[in-house]
């Protein structure tokens, strides 16, 4: 096989995987009868023209043109669909601090999906150390998608709202730019629009989707959105694909299962087995995203070190 | 008798008349509209470019325009102290100090309102508030009750007005016509009948009685803003009466300021006389020490725990970053107002009107020390970003408009002067009457 | 040379490292201000193609472009490649194709290629780039996937059995590494122990399920998957099949439609709502009723007037 596969197979056939698991379900659809477990992926928009296309075994059988793409186009979501979030789903992250170390391709691939402002980003990695004594560790943070979501119960005019799949996003095109989202959130999660955003012209043009979070729009806020987007295509978020330890885990909790693509763990035996926990417990957030503890870590704390801006090495504890 | 008595209202009308603009006036007119200008123009600035004009970044997202909004909230409470808690405690020697009471009220709400408008990331979205309005909120609730108490505040401005403008209304030959044409169109309607008198009596017993509650809610519901936060320094159950009492407190400065300056400028001594000063130094006094109270509640009790998100936050305060700025605070804001007033001789006006100045510059930054200092101790620690985020010190922009807000208010309150007589005319040639009455028998 | 880079992958490493040499000993020389820029390695374009095949009957091609500079990647957009079955000629042409934004470029296989495909149990995909060859020798095995589920004893088994075509015969397919288990959102839960399975000689796999009581559907029902990936020899094979094993699971959406402080302004908890309008309401009432009594003042004074 002539394939130039450089580390990013992995990646690559994960993405491509879940699209034939898209077609795969239609397929179960169309010949089984009522068996099938799911209903096909009602995403994707379909174009309603078939196209011919010859089976494995020969066949010649019609798929509709929509599949053609190699991420299929899904239907724009109005508004209040935004809003409501997508039924059935209950979306968690866990994030494996053990095998964390401050490499930032989290933040990275956030912040240019994004178009984030350079100096801002909404995935942070923190240098943590509890007390004195206690070790060091690399935190990432995301929004945690709070269930009792500080941020959404200050907002005057509903413009950051919480979704029946667990997720918290921002309507940009509603809010005023009050920012007492900003000091209300415990996390510091959340980043404001001080000037117009810096963007490609095709990408400052488009129409605000609260789902793809793009394009940020001047005073406004902007935060973590958990990409939806990415799992209505039937992707990871951007953070989970990009980092190459597998830090990030990313589920459905109604399926009990999360992954970070190579990797897929059921969800409360990883908690109990990890003993995972939510960041600042006390304040009564309830967050979506839960940590597995800093132990039997895969690098040692110091090997992040060489990723930290010059005048952050020294460790700061909070 | 009769005729004394006309002889000396016409003696009070003339002294208590709105008077033009002399030269000084004409000065302070003319400081406080450029003072404005620069205002304005730093806003087109904002406006056009984006917040990012100011020095307030992700951590600190809340910078002066919010210190200077909670500024302006606390110094219009005193509408409703010294119109309707002194009058409800039959307290009858504040009746002069009525009226500049409630036009500070009215100002300061006034710009509290431009301030927060300020503030916002999309100003033009302001509909949204009643369009989308969520009354979960606390926003919302702020801004229902300061809407309430600016109208409550200004019906209390309006009824006492209105005999003042029928007697504005009978000197139609002096002053230019506008002015007459104002005077009539808000006052024509009042002829002074029994009835209409019972009426605005009652009206102002209402609003007096109403603006009390209203008046603690605008102040806690804007101590909420903060308070309904987990942040170290606001997580507090002390909030709302520590900014209540504080807000009386400046309030009252305010008012001995306005007092002395009108008292001085436009030669009113035996109107407010040397007895106000001495009570209203009482009362600042009282308010003072009631203020110091919260203020040991407020930092006594959790510097007692050291919390540890709390002890950043306690320690840069007490001996960190702004120290002075707090001991300042502490210190001109309210202890040594309170050794000068609390003397005989630090009661006379003089003495007064400095130590009323050190309790609202004193509060002013006491304000800021609220805002600020809290929001650079969020709970996880500040990584990641540029070093302008790590601290705040405001822009000049923010500077210029915070100004430009404190010189319009002024200049409402200037304007109104004007137009208007700050002293209630009506009342006072009542009460010298009714004075000379009981002196006769 | 790109041609060369693109082909021989052990070749195009000898050269990174050459290059990164010269660059190092080149920026060397170079003064400090300079060195970043003067780093940056040469791009070289990467084209990957991969075979799909689904539950044994659809299969597609994916295409994917990429520039590689140093470690940054970048997708190659727009760009045109044709993709042929066996040799390089019209008649067997299976697509042209344009990347999109991703870089990424879909095909099926056209049933003009019935033929062909019947014709043998193995193929070869060439890809060209206008009228250079970027992939020569890209080739799979035709093969087969059957999942069979049994409860023994108690232990639900997953079955799995993959065969092979030689010429016109199916065989078993030995030593295939595959996931089994069961499909969740964005990945392949293992129903066993093991992470991945690797059929025997006799080209069968059998997987006690651990993984049990997951939850299912309103029914029920989980998806059992099958997933061989990246097989040098087969391509991407997936099969997926229900069964009734999990737990049946109903979305509870209570916790979402409460009138808590966090909701929507249409879910207003309504004692605040109860509260706020009791006072609101009385409040301006009463100012109301003083408007009205300034009004009330007016009339009297134009009585008055008369
Ligand atoms: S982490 Fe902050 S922004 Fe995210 S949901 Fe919680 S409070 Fe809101
Ligand atoms: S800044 Fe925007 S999202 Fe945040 S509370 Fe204000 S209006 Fe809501």
């Amino acid at each position: 096989m002539s394939c130039n596969c450089n580390g990013n197979c992995e990646k690559n056939s994960r993405r491509e995987f879940l699209l034939t698991g898209l077609l795969a379900t239609m397929a179960v659809a169309g010949c089984s009868d009522d068996k099938t477990p799911f209903t096909p992926e009602e995403n994707v928009a379909l174009s309603g023209e078939k196209v011919k296309l010859l089976s494995v075994d020969g066949q010649v059988i019609e798929v509709d043109k929509a599949f053609l793409k190699p991420v299929p186009d899904l239907p724009t979501l109005s508004n209040s669909e935004e809003r409501k979030g997508m039924p059935g789903k209950k979306f968690v992250m866990v994030i494996d601090l053990s095998r964390c170390k401050n490499l930032k391709k989290c933040q990275s691939a956030c912040n240019h999906m994004h178009f984030v402002h350079p100096g801002q980003s909404w995935v942070k990695i923190y240098q943590m150390q509890d007390a004195e004594h206690t070790a060091p560790y690399w935190q990432p943070t995301t929004c945690m998608h709070c269930d009792e979501p500080p941020c959404v119960k200050v907002c005057p005019v509903d413009a950051t709202f919480k979704r029946q799949d667990g997720i918290v996003l921002i309507d940009s095109n509603r809010c005023i730019g009050c920012r007492f989202c900003m000091a209300a959130c415990p996390y510091s999660t959340r980043v404001f629009n001080w000037e117009t955003p810096e963007l490609p012209e095709e990408v400052a043009s488009q129409h605000y989707s609260s789902e793809t979070s793009v394009p940020q729009i001047k005073g406004t806020v902007g935060k973590c959105d958990f990409c939806p987007d990415m799992v209505r295509k039937g992707e990871l978020p951007h953070c989970v694909s990009a980092c190459p330890n597998g830090v990030f885990l990313f589920g459905d909790i109604n399926e009990d299962s999360v992954t970070n693509g190579a990797e897929t763990f059921r969800f409360s035996d990883l908690i109990k087995d990890k003993s995972g926990y939510r960041l600042m417990e006390d304040l009564g957030t309830k967050p979506s995203v839960y940590y597995l503890p800093p132990v039997n870590r895969n690098f040692p704390f110091e090997s992040g070190l060489e990723n930290q801006p010059a005048e952050e090495k020294t460790g700061s504890h909070h | 008798m009769e005729n004394i008595s006309t002889l000396q209202s016409e003696r009070i009308t003339r002294e208590l008349m709105p008077q033009k603009f002399g030269k000084r006036g004409m000065i302070w007119t003319g400081a406080l509209i450029i003072i404005c200008l620069i205002g304005l123009y730093a806003y087109y600035r904002q406006l056009d470019k984006g917040l990012v004009v100011t020095n307030m970044r992700d951590y600190v997202s809340w910078g002066i325009y919010i210190s200077n909004f909670v500024f302006f909230v606390a110094i219009s409470l005193v509408g409703s102290l010294i119109t309707a808690i002194f009058r409800l405690a039959n307290i009858h020697w504040s009746t002069p100090l009525t009226r500049i009471a409630e036009i500070i009220a009215v100002s300061a709400i006034a710009c509290a309102s431009v301030i927060i408008i300020v503030d916002m990331g999309r100003p033009e979205r302001l509909v949204n508030l009643f369009s989308h309005g969520r009354l979960q909120s606390p926003i919302t609730w702020d801004v229902i009750v300061i809407g309430t108490y600016f109208f409550i505040s200004l019906l209390l401005l309006y009824i006492p007005l209105l005999p003042d403008l029928k007697i504005l209304n009978e000197q139609k030959n002096k002053g230019p016509k506008w002015m007459s044409k104002v005077y009539r169109f808000f006052g024509f309607f009042w002829k002074g009948t029994k009835e209409q008198w019972k009426i605005s009596n009652k009206s102002v017993v209402i609003l007096s009685i109403m603006i009390i509650p209203v008046a603690f809610c605008i102040h806690t519901v804007t101590s909420w803003l903060f308070a309904t936060t987990y942040r170290p320094g606001w997580d507090s159950t002390n909030f709302g009466a520590y900014f209540v009492s504080g807000a009386f407190l400046v309030g009252s400065g305010a008012v001995v300021i306005a007092m002395y300056v009108f008292r001085r400028y436009y030669k009113l001594e035996k109107y407010i006389t040397e007895k106000h000063f001495d009570k209203m130094g009482k009362a600042v006094v009282l308010l003072a020490f009631l203020y110091l109270y919260f203020n040991v509640n407020e930092y006594l009790v959790p510097a007692f725990k050291m919390k540890k998100p709390e002890e950043a936050h306690l320690t840069n305060l007490f001996a960190g970053e702004f120290a002075t700025m707090f001991w300042f605070a502490i210190l001109v804001g309210m202890v040594i107002p309170v050794l000068i007033m609390i003397t005989k001789k630090g009661r006379k006006p003089l003495p007064m009107f400095i130590a009323a100045i050190m309790v609202v510059v004193g509060a002013w930054f006491k304000r800021y020390l609220i805002v600020t200092p809290t929001l650079l101790h969020p709970f996880l620690p500040m990584q990641e970003v540029p070093e302008s985020y790590k601290h705040y010190f405001p822009s000049w922009e923010e500077w210029a408009i915070a100004m430009g807000s404190l010189a319009g208010a002024l200049l409402i309150i200037t304007f109104f002067v004007r137009l208007f007589p700050i002293i209630p005319i009506q009342e006072t040639i009542t009460e010298e009457h009714e004075k000379a009455i009981t002196e006769n028998k | 040379m790109k041609k060369l880079l693109l082909k021989i992958n052990s070749g195009k490493l000898l050269l990174t490292i050459l290059l990164s040499v010269l660059c190092t000993v080149y920026t060397a020389a170079q003064d400090d201000s300079t060195a970043v820029k003067e780093e940056e390695p040469e791009a070289t374009e990467i084209v990957k193609l991969s075979y799909h095949s689904s539950n044994n009957s659809i299969q597609y091609l994916l295409l994917k472009s990429i520039i590689k500079k140093g470690k940054e990647q970048t997708p190659v957009k727009n760009k045109a490649y044709t993709i042929y079955l066996d040799s390089a000629a019209d008649a067997t042409k299976v697509a042209d194709v344009k990347t999109d934004a991703d870089g990424k470029a879909k095909t099926f296989l056209p049933p003009s290629l019935k033929q062909a495909w019947d014709a043998s149990a193995q193929h070869i995909f060439i890809v060209k780039a206008g009228d250079e060859e970027v992939i020569s020798d890209y080739s799979i095995t035709k093969s087969k996937i059957t999942i069979d589920t049994a409860t023994t004893d108690g232990i639900r088994n997953i079955n799995i059995t993959i065969q092979k075509q030689e010429g016109s015969e199916w065989l078993p397919a030995a030593d295939v590494e595959m996931k089994i288990g069961i499909q969740r959102l964005g990945g392949i839960l293992t129903a066993g122990e093991e992470e991945t399975y690797t059929t025997d000689s006799s080209g069968t796999v059998s997987v006690a399920v651990k993984n049990d009581s997951l939850p299912g559907d309103d029914k029920g029902n989980i998806i059992l998957a099958v997933k061989v990936d990246d097989n040098e020899t087969y391509g991407n094979l997936l099969v997926q099949q229900a069964a009734a094993w999990g737990v049946k699971t109903t979305t509870d959406n209570n916790f979402f439609e409460q009138r808590t402080l966090w909701s929507t302004r249409f879910r207003t908890p309504l004692w605040l709502l109860f509260l706020a309008y009791t006072i609101v309401l009385s409040v301006w009432g009463t100012l109301i009723y003083l408007v009205f009594q300034l009004f009330k003042i007016k009339k009297l004074g134009k009585q008055a007037a008369h």
